[in-house]
């Protein structure tokens, strides 16, 4: 039986994921200079383009904030995940946290979490710096909505996460995650809406959890949904979390089974 | 009773060929690590493993700690299998591995013994305590607060040791705990290695130094391409000499005379 929690675990590697953040120093910087640079060409972009471009009914640059924003949010916690386990590969340390009392899959949940959690923090500053810098207009925003689409999104990029680190230990090529991610940004609706695609690209976009964790966080935020009206983006994500985090673990679970057995956990 | 018994085990890592293999040199194949090997290490006892690089050392310790799981045969420690019971497996053994470079660079000595020992399940109410404890038992208690990256090799392998000793394993593995110490703190070492004896833990360490295997070793296994080609009790003062001459009555010459020749 334990005598740590699992809250007591979740705070330890928080805190070693903070600590080694900010004693990045010059990168803790980069990345919050970076925040102010992308709210700046926004704003200009949004304003070139003009105050009658509204999709799905926002202004534009409330649409780029929040779009851009928890895009980011999602797709830099696969990749600061994915990060810790490279890192730890490089090391030795997978190998070492790999055999400690603690189970792996618990072990690698509460770091993905974690990852996740670090970058919170830009989302936040984003947020902040656009609603009271640059005055995004928010109209009665949902907030009951706002937490259940980010804890939905959250599940699903946590998975989506596990599931790069086991590409990681299996080929060494989690970054393939990252790639695909990274191409299919454009069908999300992130810089522009959903139903400027054609028919085709918009089933496609469909298919992605990203296109309805944007769709919900902006109809929350933005837009002042009810929650009722959200049940469509909530179902999506809420069947995505509750197939992807469960099999993202039992995928990792014979990633590391089939690690030791061939002695390639640390393999880079 | 055994705290440490292999029976049989077979460990073979393969090489899984490149995808474009025919542009490289990299061939598939496999390399045999363990071929069938039997050990049992009682409690309370210290079992060296020598023998030459590639013979199957690291492998056995890491079998011991589930790192690895073995193709054929079983490994068991106090009872449990490692295959059907790691995380029981997992509670009772400690590795110091040795590989240096396995902490967090960016967090001190004492900030990652903590994280390891919330990990080990160490409680809360000991925790502190238990991290100084291991911290001065090392000779790291005035280097806590410094960031490991700033560590030399000495330093990261005494720091290892002490990550081992978090949970006060029943089986504490040692990978060449001395290779990266001066010889003062290695003179030190073997003693403190047998006080943990005295008190009950089991020992399985893996050397290539005679010296580290006569002050430590109760009994020695000799190691050939992952097989036993020999092993014997030791008693406490045994000589380097007679280590020496069982050792290389047990290996091949083939196994010596390859390396370091100087050219004619």
């Amino acid at each position: 039986m334990s005598q740590v929690s699992l809250t007591e675990k979740l705070i330890a590697i928080v805190r070693r994921d903070v600590l080694t953040t900010v004693r990045y120093r010059n990168g803790f910087l980069l990345s919050a200079v970076g925040v102010f640079a992308e709210m700046l060409a926004f704003f200009y972009l949004a304003r070139a383009i003009g105050p009658s471009f509204r999709p799905e009914g926002v202004d534009y640059f409330a649409f780029l904030v929040v779009g851009s924003g928890f895009y980011t949010f999602l797709i830099t916690g696969v990749q600061a995940f994915l990060s810790t386990v490279q890192e730890a590969q490089q090391t030795g340390t997978l190998e070492v946290l790999m055999t400690t009392s603690t189970p792996a899959p618990v072990l690698v949940f509460l770091s993905a979490f974690s990852a996740f959690a670090s970058k919170l923090t830009n989302l936040v500053l984003f947020l902040v710096v656009g609603i009271f810098l640059f005055r995004v207009p928010l109209l009665h925003p949902n907030l009951l909505g706002v937490v259940l689409i980010f804890l939905l999104s959250l599940g699903v990029a946590l998975a989506l996460g596990v599931l790069a680190a086991s590409l990681q230990i299996a080929v060494q090529r989690g970054s393939v995650v990252i790639w695909a991610l990274g191409s299919v940004w454009f069908l999300t609706g992130t810089l522009f809406p959903v139903g400027a695609l054609p028919l085709p690209l918009r089933w496609a976009a469909w298919c992605i959890p990203m296109t309805h964790a944007l769709a919900g966080m902006r109809g929350a935020l933005l837009l002042g949904r009810s929650t009722a009206e959200l049940i469509p983006e909530i179902l999506w994500l809420g069947a995505a979390a509750f197939i992807l985090v469960p099999a993202s673990l039992g995928v990792f679970a014979w990633v590391l089974r089939r690690g030791r057995r061939e002695g390639t956990l640390s393999a880079y | 009773m055994n705290a440490v018994v292999f029976n049989s085990v077979k460990k073979r890592f393969r090489h899984l060929p490149a995808l474009f293999n025919w542009l490289g040199r990299e061939r598939g194949g496999a390399t045999e690590a363990l071929r069938g090997v039997s050990l049992e290490v009682p409690a309370g006892k210290a079992l060296v493993l020598l023998g030459p690089n590639g013979s199957g050392k690291t492998t056995t310790l890491k079998l011991i700690s589930t790192m690895l799981i073995p193709d054929d045969g079983s490994v068991t420690i106090c009872g449990a299998d490692t295959l059907r019971d790691g995380g029981e497996v997992r509670r009772r053994v400690g590795f110091a591995v040795a590989n240096e470079r396995s902490f967090f660079p960016r967090l001190t000595a004492r900030e990652n013994l903590d994280f390891f020992a919330v990990l080990e399940n160490v409680p809360k109410t000991v925790r502190s305590a238990r991290i100084e404890e291991k911290l001065s038992l090392t000779g790291l208690a005035d280097a806590a607060d410094t960031l490991v990256m700033k560590f030399s090799s000495g330093m990261y392998q005494r720091l290892g040791v002490a990550r081992a000793l978090l949970k006060n394993p029943e089986i504490l593995l040692l990978d060449e705990p001395t290779r990266s110490l001066d010889p003062g703190s290695a003179l030190r070492f073997w003693p403190f290695v047998r006080q943990l004896l005295s008190a009950g833990t089991t020992v399985v360490l893996a050397t290539h130094n005679f010296q580290e295997a006569a002050a430590v070793g109760d009994r020695i296994a000799v190691l050939r391409l992952g097989e036993v080609r020999s092993e014997r009790e030791f008693g406490r003062n045994a000589s380097i000499d007679d280590i020496k001459s069982f050792y290389f009555n047990a290996i091949d010459d083939s196994d010596v005379a390859p390396v370091f020749e100087a050219a004619p």
